[in-house]
């Protein structure tokens, strides 16, 4: 990868208890690129995702060793907010969690807990996310209506603003689309496609198709261990591994 | 799923082998009939080229099924683009069969000149290039192709071989003109089906090893 990378990971290891969930992953994530992580279910890319920032922490005996580095500064390092470091680097979940509060409020929350207080401020951040999120058009004239009165792809759409309302540098995508619809899998991928022009994305997916179409890089991991990562097309036109070969073919997963 | 259409990957390949052969033969034949002046040889050779369309417009919609319906990817995919390709270039040798085939009906009056020239050696190499191309396509060996460059030179070489000399009997005597152009236009055919066996084999190294690269 020739690409100025903005998050790294070297020698990372992980365990759950005894369960060695991450096993020597070294990866560079490229700026303003799409990186999708792939691999059978219990492979670790939920894992390493959640290591960007840093919600293992909130997992009772975790232990990580090894080290991840986010614009060049250890995120592990004694100087490092976690609020802070969740505030640059955002994650949408897989299933569309926004709080049961109105639109406006859901995407205003976090630049509210970062101290805004400008009404006429947060109107213009809840307005640009909402826009950045490909969904202003459908909810402008219903700020205030409840977010659980959007469809589930518009949720999720939702869930993305209010991730884009902070301003993250990064935006963790952990299945962003198992959920929905195709039509709404379409938008979403549409605006993934979008994003990476300010953003850099990472997506974990199990489809393979989805990981194709949207991702410039792709990382295939397996029993722990990425065993490849590179050019999404040579991924998928030529891997170099074996064992990717047989994955992305169907022969085993 | 993934078991179904590696079975069905597999009958595809099975069937392009079948027809890249349907294809060969139409040319060996036509050859075979052309030095021999058989006539009927070469008509039973111009009454196949509706069946090689058959096969051809079916096994092109048989992969872009796989497609469409599978999503391939990886060797799975390049089986599928090499065999789109192995199904062209066998449609065309079939087809310079059936051309071929059509020349012997305009010559079989009177004897060759000069024993065809180098047209039946000629002949030979080329189909055993397209022979190699087909067994690397069906059982994945590239060192069946490896050579290729060095034989498709032999090839051009003979084709010009065979123009000089074509050229040399028309003026020795313009009553030859037409039958050495159609010889000169025989080698031609001839080396354009060594070229898609080349062709056959380009795509037959992709789908092994991801890897593009050019015989000329």
């Amino acid at each position: 990868m020739s690409e100025t990378s903005i998050i790294s990971t070297s020698n990372l290891n992980l365990w759950y208890h005894e369960k060695h969930a991450l096993q020597s992953v070294s990866i560079r994530i490229p700026k303003n690129k799409v990186t999708a992580l792939i691999g059978p279910s219990g492979c670790g890319k939920s894992t390493l995702l959640r290591c960007f920032n840093r919600l293992n922490d909130l997992i009772d005996h975790v232990k990580i060793t090894g080290k991840i580095t986010l614009d060049n500064e250890d995120i592990h390092g004694p100087d490092t907010d976690v609020v802070s470091l969740r505030k640059k680097v955002g994650m949408v979940f897989q299933k569309p969690n926004p709080f049961p509060k109105s639109i406006w409020e859901n995407v205003a929350y976090g630049p509210k807990v970062h101290g805004v207080k400008d009404k006429a401020e947060l109107d213009r951040i809840v307005e640009q996310s909402l826009k950045h999120a490909a969904i202003w058009d459908e909810v402008k004239d219903r700020l205030n209506d409840s977010a659980l009165s959007l469809s589930g792809g518009q949720q999720q759409r939702l869930c993305i603003a209010r991730t884009l309302a902070v301003e993250p540098e990064v935006i963790l995508m952990d299945e962003p689309c198992s959920a929905l619809d195709p039509i709404a899998t379409s938008k979403i991928e549409n605006l993934i496609e979008m994003l990476k022009e300010e953003y850099t994305v990472i997506i974990v997916t199990h489809n393979m198709q989805q990981a194709a179409r949207v991702s410039d890089y792709t990382g295939f991991m397996y029993l722990g261990k990425l065993i490849e990562c590179g050019r999404t097309v040579q991924i998928f036109e030529h891997p170099a591994e074996e064992l990717t070969e047989n994955y992305i073919t169907g022969r085993f997963g | 799923m993934a078991e179904k259409f590696h079975t069905e990957l597999k009958a595809l390949k099975k069937e392009t082998v079948a027809m890249a052969l349907f294809g060969r033969t139409m040319l060996r034949d036509a050859v075979d009939a052309l030095v021999r002046q058989d006539t009927s040889l070469a008509a039973t050779v111009v009454a196949k080229k509706e069946q090689i369309h058959i096969m051809e417009v079916k096994l092109e919609e048989n992969c872009y099924q796989l497609i469409a319906l599978n999503q391939p990817m990886a060797k799975d995919m390049r089986v599928i683009a090499c065999t789109l390709k192995v199904i062209t270039a066998s449609m065309r040798i079939g087809r310079y069969g059936k051309v071929i085939a059509n020349i012997v009906k305009e010559i079989s009056d009177k004897p060759h000149i000069a024993n065809l020239m180098s047209i039946p050696h000629m002949a030979e190499l080329v189909i055993d290039m397209i022979d190699d191309a087909v067994k690397a396509y069906e059982t994945d060996s590239i060192a069946l192709i490896a050579d290729f460059s060095a034989r498709d030179d032999t090839i051009d070489a003979l084709r010009h071989s065979i123009f000089r000399e074509g050229v040399t009997y028309m003026l020795e005597d313009p009553k030859n003109i037409s039958r050495c152009t159609h010889y000169i236009m025989v080698a031609r055919y001839l080396e354009r089906c060594a070229d898609h066996a080349c062709k056959i084999a380009e795509n037959v190294h992709y789908m092994n090893t991801g890897e593009r690269i050019e015989i000329h």
